[in-house]
């Protein structure tokens, strides 16, 4: 077996960034740009004594799914918990920008060639938002890169893949929401606020951050699938996240922007219902939203494998 | 006046023509409840005559369904009612050209997101990522978006309800006006760096103080007004400068993209643009693979 077969195999969860980037994409087809070769460390970082890698905590590259240029940024959770400053936070927005010139360039040179060339991204979040040791320069990276997405809309569509360990938080949980598709897998998370802070605000009694249970119940691939927030809910495997951006690259931009949460005023004309079903649940528990949602018994869905809770699980879709 | 904040419904009528200002009054909009996020003050004002979309927060308000949005939070409904008043302005002008395009004034004084329970179930960081794509269309599509900061500009808050506006410009600090992601107290203990150091460094490096001087220093900010006297008469020239831009095709020098170019400007991000350079020029070297797959 080649590397990047042994890579297909592997549990998502554990994966690298680097091995995420590379297994994304196909076999030996992904280039990285700006690599730890070159060397573009983290300014800021020296200055409080702190340590710094050679990539900044995120991978960008290239690579290909068929004939689709698919642009990859995946975060490093290991590095200061994948957090953003300003190297990471170019190296996403640089990436976010290199997708619209290959659509642009695409569409004036061969404009019949849109739909089978057209490109794609893929951002493999692993971070809990801005980088407190950068704090100022990471807020402001995390504005430019809401910015780039804006810019691909209805052109480029911008997948979130979501199946590490520390799952997407902070301000990159306002990106992820943002994006076109988000692609999750049960053992990922997406949020605002970690449970934590939610501790914190609210007292242990409301809610218990060592809790795993209820931490995933509230935020991980499961409810987030059951809630239409997550589109597609996969196994934990890169092949099987691969696949599913396969499909994702063949689809036309407008079922696409069917795949939306948020974005166009119709859009958010479901999510304000959304919050009115929730001041009437007033849910305690993501257990009560699942019920409202005509999940008979939360429970069994919570100890189902991944086939039966896709066979059994009710859920809200995106679109109207 | 030692301060601004908590003063947004005050600042709105510092800032526009006298009793201007209709709330919920814009095109085709309307709340569902009369209660609705009443922390999130919306409407049209004329500046000059001229029409405008005014988005605020009222930090003396509570929401009556969600507990943990009051003093100017921005939760779940906030942000959706701010998306909305956006939307909303976006249609309303669809049919005019870019100079006729009404602006959109945001009054910024909020000190976060929602951070509770139900916001996690439900998704809060939906509501606050429509409200930031909804003003990055409304920029692309041609409005002034005009942020002005009088009061609190922290973090997640100031990134919807701030940071997609073409151009920023805030009250001094001598008005109290915070913009920060964490006071350097609370950044010194998450990082265990010493607070002396980093106060100390702060003054060299302004990515790791809080303050509307660090923000203008990293492009952040683009002009800060030494009294609340001020805004009226910045607001209407930053807003002639915004539309100039646009006329121009200068849009570069706008929004979160041009924010960028000006903390290289003036000294700050200066690394930004040479990963992104250094990123097209090796792409450059193997475009042919991927262009033609």
């Amino acid at each position: 077996m080649s590397k990047w077969q042994t890579l297909q195999t592997r549990s998502f969860l554990e994966s690298t960034a680097r091995q995420r980037a590379q297994g994304l994409v196909d076999e030996g087809s992904f280039t990285e740009l700006v690599g730890p070769t070159e060397r573009f460390i983290s300014p800021h970082l020296p200055e409080l004594g702190e340590a710094v890698e050679f990539d900044d905590g995120v991978v960008t590259g290239i690579g290909l799914l068929g004939k689709h240029p698919a642009i990859v940024i995946s975060q490093e959770g290991r590095f200061i918990g994948g957090a953003v400053g300003e190297v990471g936070g170019a190296k996403m927005v640089g990436a976010l920008k290199l997708a619209q010139s290959i659509y642009e360039k695409l569409q004036a040179e061969n404009p019949a060639e849109v739909q089978a060339r057209r490109p794609i991204v893929l951002i493999s979040f692993e971070t809990g938002g801005v980088r407190l040791h950068e704090a100022n320069a990471g807020l402001l990276a995390h504005a430019e890169v809401m910015d780039q997405i804006q810019n691909l809309r209805h052109k480029v569509p911008v997948v979130s893949v979501v199946g590490s360990k520390i799952g997407c938080f902070g301000g990159m949980g306002f990106v992820a929401a943002a994006t076109d598709v988000i692609v999750m897998s049960e053992f990922s998370r997406i949020g605002l606020t970690g449970p934590e802070v939610i501790e914190q605000e609210m007292g242990r009694a409301e809610f218990d951050a060592s809790d795993r249970a209820l931490v995933f119940r509230t935020t991980g691939g499961k409810h987030k699938y059951i809630m239409g927030d997550c589109n597609y809910l996969v196994p934990d495997s890169i092949a099987a996240f691969r696949q599913q951006a396969i499909a994702i690259a063949a689809l036309p931009m407008d079922a696409i922007e069917n795949l939306r949460r948020i974005g166009s005023r119709s859009a958010i004309e479901r999510q304000m219902q959304l919050v009115a079903m929730a001041a009437e649940v007033s849910p305690t528990d993501a257990k009560d939203m699942w019920k409202a949602i005509g999940n008979e018994n939360p429970q069994q869905l919570i100890d189902a494998n991944y086939t039966d809770f896709m066979a059994q699980a009710k859920r809200l879709t995106p679109a109207a | 006046m030692e301060t601004m904040m908590g003063q947004g419904r005050l600042a709105i009528d510092m800032i526009v023509d006298q009793d201007s200002f209709a709330e919920n009054q814009i095109p085709n909009f309307s709340v569902p409840c009369e209660d609705y996020a009443p922390g999130a003050v919306v409407g049209t004002a004329r500046i000059n005559g001229r029409e405008c979309t005014v988005i605020a927060n009222d930090a003396m308000e509570c929401n009556p369904r969600f507990p943990v949005v009051y003093a100017g939070i921005i939760g779940m409904e906030e942000g959706y009612k701010m998306a909305m008043a956006v939307y909303r302005s976006i249609e309303a002008d669809a049919d005019l050209p870019v100079a006729k395009k009404r602006p959109l004034l945001l009054i910024v004084d909020t000190p976060g997101n929602g951070p509770g329970k139900v916001e996690e179930i439900i998704g809060m960081n939906k509501s606050t990522g429509a409200y930031q794509l909804a003003l990055a269309e409304a920029r692309k599509a041609g409005h002034p978006v005009l942020a002005v900061v009088i009061g609190r500009a922290i973090s997640g808050a100031f990134l919807c309800h701030g940071l997609q506006a073409d151009q920023i410009i805030s009250l001094s600090s001598k008005y109290n006006t915070m913009i920060h992601v964490m006071p350097l107290t609370s950044i010194a203990r998450i990082t265990k760096q010493d607070l002396e150091r980093l106060t100390a460094l702060s003054t060299s490096n302004p990515v790791f103080a809080a303050g509307p001087e660090f923000f203008f220093r990293l492009g952040g900010v683009e002009e800060i007004m030494e009294s609340p006297q001020a805004m009226r008469e910045c607001v209407t020239r930053h807003l002639d400068d915004i539309y100039t831009l646009k006329a121009v095709n200068r849009t570069d020098k706008l929004g979160p993209w041009g924010r960028g170019e000006l903390g290289e400007q003036r000294g700050g991000r200066i690394t930004r643009k040479k990963v992104m350079a250094r990123m097209n020029e090796q792409f450059d070297a193997v475009a042919d693979r991927y262009l033609n797959a």
